[in-house]
């Protein structure tokens, strides 16, 4: 209990409704040097629980702790040993990195100049650039810079590999294991679910304002199978359907791993959410 | 200080120091001084719609300071451009008075000791509207400037009549100095204790409602 009271990020029972939508009993946990892949349609509430968690909002009910302090009482602790890093935000886009940066280190006593200057190196962006000038590749490793220079124990990542090229995925990707290797730990919000094939250690997947499924990802992986139906769905398969979608030829069906023919493969993480949502919509 | 150096760093826009050069309208005859001030309020709103722009409060929220110190250092910085003009103001207008030596004003307060007065009320008037409306809800910076300078405008308008139609004012602010130096800094004291007063009642009201607001960043 005492290591999940000291968890970088520990959520309970957190809601926040608005017309037209809830947040509902959002609870998890972070381990400490995971990265946890929060997955969810657009509109599923994956931005409202980040803002909330970053106190942006307010929640109608529920506790956010970081390191087991309550941010009501010990933000600027908190955020000394917190980086947001999101891909939708760019900030003051005619300054130089290096005059934000300035300001940015000044906020920091932990500031490590070094470190700083090691990943602007790693990450290949020069100081006297401004983000105007920046690609949204760019925009995103120079944002974890600033992070990991304060010392950022916890990040917290908001589609930060959307809008990119394949290739600047694959970089950044190999950034964010390699600072898990480093004892961070990461929290990746995305759509974009083949991103965190590569990467996550566990899956949260909200679904319409709920957590729907929070597992380690390769049992969220092995709990499901894809059964390909060509032409009409059996009326087996059809019974213990988890979602089905329709292909060219028939349709894919998502089953339990139990429940799964001969035959049927294991699905992409993308397939899932897909499936699950459908499921939800039929 | 650290947040007073990150507004001059990142969110002092260049129209708002070009404003405080129209400090010198002050030397130009029969044109209202209390205009000049006008331009530095101006200035502020430019400062909030780029803030705006730039998500500043989103890159100030995410440092390690509260609400609180968010509204401090946005106030603070229109604080002391406010100041700045006003001794701007202050230094022309005896420059206008007693080095060039040119006739009274017939459009508003004489270059004289009341004259950062008429401008300290000015700008107190401003924060107590404009800021606690914008952080009512920061992603609208039209509405509330435009409330402030309704209220600044009202009060421009009557800083001018009663230069005309106040005996107080008429008979001894609005004359040359060094004429009824008592009553012009009374009056500037006066003025002074009404800005701090209004600008940390803005502050106080603009911390409230931002502390309530939803923030969709």
């Amino acid at each position: 209990m005492a290591e999940r009271n000291n968890s970088p990020l520990s959520i309970r029972g957190l809601c926040k409704y608005y017309e037209g939508f809830h947040l509902e009993d959002v609870t998890f946990s972070l381990e400490k040097g995971t990265i946890t892949g929060f997955i969810g349609r657009n509109g599923a509430g994956k931005t409202t629980t980040l803002n909330a968690v970053l106190s942006f909002i307010a929640p109608t009910k529920g506790q956010v702790r970081f390191f087991g302090l309550d941010m009501a009482s010990h933000a600027e602790e908190i955020k000394q040993k917190t980086g947001f890093v999101s891909a939708g935000m760019t900030y003051y886009t005619m300054k130089k990195l290096k005059t934000i940066t300035k300001v940015n280190a000044s906020f920091y006593p932990q500031w490590d100049d070094r470190a700083y200057r090691r990943y602007m190196t790693r990450f290949g962006l020069d100081g006297n650039k401004t983000p105007a000038a920046l690609s949204n590749g760019m925009k995103i490793k120079y944002a974890l810079a600033l992070a990991l220079s304060h010392g950022a124990e916890l990040l917290i990542l908001d589609e930060p590999t959307s809008g990119l090229d394949p290739v600047s995925r694959e970089e950044l990707i190999e950034i964010f294991l390699s600072l898990r290797d480093e004892g961070k730990t990461i929290l990746f919000s995305t759509h974009i679910t083949s991103d965190l094939e590569k990467c996550a250690d566990r899956m949260i997947f909200l679904r319409r304002g709920q957590i729907a499924a929070d597992r380690p990802y390769r049992d969220f992986a092995a709990d499901y199978r894809i059964a390909e139906c060509v032409g009409e769905v059996p009326a087996d398969i059809q019974e213990k359907s988890l979602g089905a979608c329709r292909t060219r030829d028939g349709a894919t069906v998502l089953l339990r791993g139990v429940d799964a023919p001969a035959g049927s493969r294991v699905p992409t993480l993308d397939e899932i959410m897909i499936h699950l949502e459908k499921e939800e919509g039929q | 200080m650290k947040l007073l150096k990150k507004e001059f760093s990142l969110c002092l826009h260049p129209a708002a120091v070009v404003f405080l050069g129209l400090s010198t309208l002050v030397l130009i005859p029969n044109y209202p001084p209390a205009i000049s001030f006008f331009y530095v309020t101006l200035g502020i709103f430019f400062i909030c719609m780029a803030g705006r722009e730039n998500h500043d409060v989103a890159f100030t929220l995410t440092l390690p300071v509260s609400r609180q110190d968010a509204v401090a250092g946005r106030v603070l910085l229109a604080c002391c451009l406010e100041i700045l003009q006003v001794v701007l103001c202050g230094l022309l207008a005896f420059v206008k008075a007693r080095v060039i030596g040119l006739p009274e004003n017939p459009s508003g307060m004489d270059a004289n000791l009341a004259l950062p007065g008429e401008g300290l009320l000015l700008f107190g008037l401003f924060n107590l509207v404009f800021f606690p409306a914008w952080y009512k809800d920061i992603r609208k910076v039209g509405v509330p400037f435009l409330m402030a300078s309704a209220a600044v405008f009202v009060y421009i308008v009557a800083a001018v009549v009663a230069t005309y139609a106040l005996p107080f004012v008429r008979d001894q602010l609005d004359t040359p100095d060094p004429a009824f130096l008592t009553a012009k800094a009374l009056f500037l004291l006066f003025a002074f204790v009404f800005y701090a007063g209004a600008t940390f009642l803005a502050f106080r009201l603009s911390v409230r409602r931002f502390e309530k607001q939803d923030l969709q960043l």
